[in-house]
């Protein structure tokens, strides 16, 4: 069973979820239709995991640029003009380039890993979250216990939802 | 946000949150026969002009455009410059204005980022035109030949290639990512086919806090990735022109005159279609005169600095004076056959834009229009006159020739500007042309304590 509190102000929506947590209820989730910067604390997030895969892209697509660079110079060698074979100047631009392609790739990646999406199947929802509703939706065991703390902190209404 | 700046953004007062969905969706899924008139004419321009001659340039050969041995480059390459141009603003734009926390871009940025786009497959369709033999083109790709001979990384060409590849997927996941929350209101807000579709695009989103914290810190990483990107990605074209030791395109100050360039021309491009939503899509709630104001200065501090560098550009030739160089410009700018587009160049991008000085003309849509337009015909001459009086005058006599874009060039130049809006015009009933919850973020938030206060 999952219960969907509304509410119609951000404050009182990430007051009920602070007070969700104050009290140990943890599975819960809070929906809105913009991002709520201040509820961070709220909801416990800190800094988010997906920097560490930007960070990891970015260095694997400057050492895999270069080496790319090093490695099609080095298969078949062509001397042009007493030139270096490794140059580095026109092979920093390249990993430059990779760099940034496998940053934005991987941080991508990261999005999806961390935000937990795609998802294409039903979950709990009220499409108003999207306009102009603030929702919470706790789930399991703990729904009992928190219908009387979102209904003391100001939910509009509150809806139960057998889960599919 | 202060109130003041909340005040200045909508012309006619702000909307409600429910009223910002409806207005955008509403946008996307009402389609007047206009739309669908001016869609057929933009692809049938596009078919006629575009595609048609480039058939015809692939049955009898590249010999059907106007490049010769002299001029090896000729309009296809300056319109890939243009193009290519086009495309920073909405980036730079976006994603600067992303960092630095102004607000006023929330409800132009989406478009911008889709000029940004399409202006981006526009340049990459001109690659494929120039290069003549289309079946080769994964030539130019760092994949090795049978020989397992690679391409050479050394060479700018190799550097424009992944420049422009990582360009584009860098662009299209920065627009996507952004538009995600709002593919879910569309979701919600329609039915049928249409909803299963948009159910796909969002990813299943949902707005939770974690997917919320989880884009933010997404979009800010995307934002400074693409900022240092879009800066290469011109200064790489450049270098295109400025590694040859061509008199009149060997030169330092490229990457900055292009970069620069991109970003006015950019900018321009914008006014542009921001007067296209306004009249054509509704959104004139939106887009207003804080809009057309701000973009207006940018236009015109890029226009000092664009003639400062051109400035530049002659002093260095003149400081330096070697022959070379003095004929060079001389070339260009008076004895040439081109000469007339240099100063028409001047007079559009340099001495038109200082209208801007004053307020009046800065906020009348209308005449922000005219200017924007003037303005990207000059930065599109400007990438002609660098490759038409350039590369037909090295350094002996006996390589000198002229060139002169052929019928099919000049109509494969119109044909792209209605690949753009076409593309454009798709694009428009397939993403919320203004993004949903950006423009929300902008209004009062829905707060109990201050209601009441």
């Amino acid at each position: 069973m999952t219960l969907l509190a509304s509410f119609a102000h951000e404050d009182t929506a990430v007051g009920a979820a602070a007070a969700l947590r104050e009290k140990g209820v943890e599975d819960f989730e809070l929906f809105s239709p913009i991002p709520l910067h201040h509820a961070d604390a709220a909801v416990g997030l800190g800094k988010s995991p997906v920097r560490v895969f930007t960070l990891a892209g970015a260095l694997l697509g400057a050492v895999g640029g270069f080496a790319l660079c090093v490695w099609t110079a080095t298969r078949f060698l062509l001397p042009t003009a007493g030139r270096p074979i490794i140059a580095l100047p026109p092979y920093l631009l390249i990993t430059y380039e990779t760099t940034i392609l496998l940053g934005v790739l991987a941080t991508l990646l990261g999005f999806f890993v961390v935000g937990r999406l795609p998802a294409w199947k039903d979950r709990a929802y009220r499409p108003a979250s999207n306009v102009d509703r603030f929702v919470i939706a706790v789930a399991g065991a703990s729904a009992g216990q928190a219908e009387e703390i979102l209904r003391a902190s100001g939910a509009e209404s509150i809806e139960r939802e057998n889960a599919s | 946000m202060s109130s003041v700046l909340r005040k200045q953004m909508f012309d006619h007062g702000p909307p409600s949150y429910a009223e910002v969905n409806r207005d955008v969706i509403n946008a996307l899924t009402t389609t007047t026969w206009r739309y669908w008139l001016t869609l057929g004419i933009s692809a049938s321009v596009a078919l006629l002009f575009f595609i048609a001659p480039w058939i015809y340039q692939i049955i009898v050969g590249v010999g059907a455009a106007g490049m010769n041995r002299n001029a090896m480059w000729g309009t296809y390459l300056s319109n890939f410059i243009f193009w290519i141009g086009l495309s920073h603003s909405g980036t730079l734009l976006s994603a600067v204005l992303h960092i630095t926390q102004s607000d006023w871009r929330k409800s132009i940025y989406r478009s911008a980022e889709a000029m940004t786009l399409f202006s981006l497959m526009t340049a990459a369709l001109f690659v494929m035109v120039h290069v003549g033999r289309l079946w080769f083109v994964h030539w130019t790709f760092p994949v090795p030949n049978p020989m397992e001979l690679w391409p050479n990384f050394r060479s700018p060409l190799m550097f424009d290639v992944m420049a422009i590849l990582t360009y584009l997927t860098a662009s299209s996941v920065f627009i996507y990512m952004g538009s995600l929350p709002d593919f879910a209101a569309v979701r919600d807000a329609s039915k049928g086919l249409r909803r299963r579709i948009y159910a796909v695009l969002c990813f299943g989103w949902r707005g939770t806090a974690q997917e919320w914290h989880t884009l933010g810190w997404s979009y800010t990483f995307f934002a400074v990735l693409v900022i240092p990107l879009a800066v290469s990605v011109h200064s790489i074209v450049s270098w295109d022109f400025a590694m040859s030791t061509v008199p009149g395109l060997h030169q330092t100050i490229f990457a900055p005159y292009f970069v620069c360039g991109a970003i006015y021309s950019g900018t321009a491009g914008i006014v542009t279609v921001m007067w296209m939503l306004r009249r054509y899509m509704g959104f004139g709630r939106y887009i207003g005169k804080l809009h057309i104001d701000n973009l207006s200065k940018l236009l015109l501090v890029l226009s000092l600095i664009w003639t400062y560098i051109n400035i530049c550009e002659l002093f260095t030739a003149w400081y330096a004076d070697t022959s070379f160089e003095n004929e060079a410009i001389l070339y260009r700018i008076w004895e040439g056959p081109f000469w007339w587009l240099w100063w028409e160049m001047i007079a559009f991008c340099a001495f038109v834009p200082l209208l801007l000085f004053s307020r009046r003309i800065r906020q009348n849509w209308n005449l922000m229009l005219v200017i924007s337009i003037v303005i990207n015909i000059g930065m599109l001459t400007e990438r002609f006159v660098i490759v038409a009086s350039s590369l037909p005058r090295k350094f002996l006599p006996d390589v000198f020739g002229t060139y002169f874009p052929s019928l099919v060039e000049i109509s494969i130049t119109v044909g792209s500007f209605a690949v753009f809006t076409t593309l454009f015009l798709l694009f428009v009933k397939i993403f919320p042309a203004v993004s949903i919850y950006e423009v929300k973020e902008t209004l009062a938030p829905l707060r109990k304590r201050e209601a009441s206060a």
